[in-house]
């Protein structure tokens, strides 16, 4: 599904130069559950945001469904991340001016479809999470663990093939990030790949595959 | 697509009110000043009111004549003689009339005496100009063969020296520069150049008849086309007319020339300055408005660049969510973009009623003697093409500099 070649990664800020990912071999497949775990600063989030083509490798390539995508542009990437990718963040990254349903909306709106079917892809998506009932709330009339399921809501309406998840239960209790596990498991029961950033041991040995990451490097 | 930008730019416009009635503020003040020039510019050179006919009518003000060392310039107002012998005659013409520039006159009445702007012109001036007669009648061709005192009054000083209807006014008689005319008609009070005035009479009722033998003094002319395409023609016509005068002091003045003018025209060659060509500068004129127009935009723009600059920078991570869910820099840059002309037409309509307003109060007042200011609906397509543009100028590079923020650095909030 997704096939990492020999990738790196540096930042570079004026005085320092971080690499970040060094050389990583990584293969996804297809509905897989993969569990990225490492200390913090070890290169799990870049590693992540390079699988999502949210960023670009300095060394190596990509390859999503065998087709490197490396030399694609800006447009021909944001295409590919709309059809292919589902992201949840740590912080939710809810649009707090937006109703829930208007976020879940979000990924649709970069589609050529009509405003009625966006609505109503929405509104089932909200379903799944358990929260067809909050469609006209505003992001912070609802608790942590219901921002995250409308962050969920809002990363599957698309219906993508990969879940990208970093640390989605990182800012919520216990008890939510267990619903919050349960909806990511059952929708990688469903078929859908998801990779997930994790520092939770006993999360990660719920999914499928464990990727352990130090120094920028897979370590096991 | 639309309707979510709409929402969205609602939302994020009620989000910062503070910043958002600032930007308006901004918007609003420069587009009122936009707006007050752009409706006197329009009053002052569309034809209308009592200059309605003004697309087909040239002006001729001033003459200039040249030493024959071209060491001496003399610039002055035409002689009633050079309008009669060379410019009445002159074929495929409605008309062309003849009027002096306006001239304070002091008009008595009994123990009161008051200082009025006076114009004598012929028949023909009041068939070129749209007077409207609010009572009594005009003067005509018979008037001025016959030398008749009879005066038009405006409505403001028929008003002002016998109070009540302007009906009261005609018939009564004033004494103007010791001479005793009696009033014919009232006209509406009028702004435009040609027209402007508060007192008129026939040129045949000047105490002497010197006027009549000068080819320099105090007189303008009017010519009007059977129609606008004639123009071109009748200015070649007059400039060919301008080589034959022969001055009465050759010797002193070699050359004579002068110009049938637009209004614009007349205008740009008063304020640029060029009486030596056929050329009045109307073109290097508006340029220059233009160019002071756009500038005047510019500044309080790159104040709104700064704004929506640090606007947009508080929605980083919305940018940074929408580009991973499939927005692209184009969109990102259209919907911003899209955002900030809102805002701007929103001002727009807001500079629209003030402008309204602001006009409304100029004309009460009387800042200038008998102004009409008209806000009419090509005023406000300016002012919205102006709002448009001002947005445009404002919004696209925070736009575009914003809508290439590098996702992953977006969603941590950083730039």
């Amino acid at each position: 599904m997704i096939r990492l070649n020999k990738v790196s990664k540096t930042y570079r800020t004026d005085k320092v130069e971080t690499l970040a990912v060094k050389e990583v071999d990584l293969h996804v497949k297809r509905g897989e559950f993969v569990a990225m775990m490492g200390p913090s600063g070890c290169g799990k989030s870049t590693l992540l945001n390079l699988i999502g083509l949210l960023d670009r490798p300095g060394q190596g390539s990509i390859e999503v469904e065998g087709i490197p995508i490396t030399r694609y542009r800006d447009r021909q990437v944001a295409k590919l991340r709309n059809s292919t990718f589902g992201f949840i963040f740590q912080s939710f990254h809810l649009i707090p001016d937006l109703r829930v349903i208007d976020n879940v909306e979000l990924p649709l709106l970069y589609r050529s479809m009509p405003a009625g079917e966006r609505r109503r892809l929405a509104r089932e998506a909200l379903e799944k999470v358990g929260l067809g009932a909050r469609m006209d709330h505003f992001p912070n009339q609802l608790s942590g663990g219901q921002q995250q399921r409308v962050a969920i809501a809002r990363a599957i309406v698309g219906q993508p093939q990969v879940l990208l998840a970093d640390e989605p239960t990182g800012n919520l209790d216990s008890k939510m990030g267990a619903e919050v596990m349960d909806i990511l498991l059952k929708l990688n029961a469903e078929g859908t790949t998801v990779v997930m950033v994790t520092h939770d041991e006993h999360e990660a040995r719920r999914t499928s595959r464990i990727v352990r990451v130090f120094d920028g490097q897979l370590v096991a | 697509m639309l309707r979510n930008y709409l929402v969205t730019a609602w939302k994020v416009f009620m989000r910062r009110k503070l910043f958002t009635t600032i930007n308006l503020l901004c918007i609003v003040l420069t587009l009122v000043v936009l707006m007050v020039v752009t409706s006197l510019l329009e009053t002052a050179f569309r034809p209308s009111g009592v200059e309605g006919r003004s697309e087909r009518f040239l002006q001729i003000v001033m003459m200039r004549m040249d030493s024959p060392d071209g060491s001496s310039v003399s610039t002055t107002p035409l002689g009633y003689k050079l309008i009669d012998k060379f410019l009445k005659p002159m074929p495929g013409v409605e008309r062309v009339a003849a009027a002096t520039l306006p001239s304070g006159a002091a008009v008595y009445q009994g123990e009161r005496v008051s200082e009025m702007q006076m114009r004598r012109v012929d028949a023909d001036y009041w068939k070129i100009l749209d007077f409207r007669l609010l009572a009594g009648r005009l003067p005509t061709a018979a008037d001025d063969a016959a030398g008749r005192m009879i005066a038009i009054l405006n409505a403001a000083t028929a008003k002002r020296l016998f109070p009540g209807a302007p009906a009261a006014a005609v018939g009564q008689h004033i004494d103007i520069n010791g001479q005793n005319f009696e009033v014919a008609g009232v006209v509406e009070d009028a702004m435009h150049v040609n027209a402007f005035a508060d007192v008129w009479a026939p040129i045949s009722t000047f105490a002497s008849s010197d006027y009549r033998n000068q080819l320099t003094g105090m007189f303008t002319t009017l010519i009007l086309a059977e129609s606008s395409a004639d123009l071109p023609r009748i200015r070649r016509q007059v400039e060919a007319i301008a080589r034959e005068v022969v001055h009465e002091d050759p010797k002193k003045w070699k050359t004579t020339r002068f110009w049938a003018d637009s209004k614009l025209d007349l205008f740009a060659r008063l304020t640029v300055g060029n009486d030596d060509t056929i050329d009045s500068g109307a073109g290097k004129l508006l340029a220059m408005i233009v160019a002071a127009m756009l500038v005047f935009m510019l500044l309080p723009a790159l104040n709104l660049v700064n704004l929506n600059t640090g606007r947009i920078m508080d929605r980083r991570v919305e940018i940074g969510v929408r580009k991973a869910f499939g927005a692209t820099s184009a969109q990102l840059a259209i919907q911003l973009v899209v955002e900030n002309v809102l805002l701007c037409l929103a001002g727009g309509l807001i500079a629209l009623a003030a402008t309204a307003g602001l006009l409304a109060w100029l004309e009460h007042i009387q800042l200038i003697d008998y102004m009409r200011y008209d806000l009419n609906l090509a005023v406000f397509g300016w002012g919205m093409l102006i709002a448009t543009v001002f947005g445009l100028l404002s919004g696209v590079l925070p736009a575009w500099k914003m809508s290439r923020l590098d996702p992953v650095h977006a969603l941590k909030g950083a730039l």
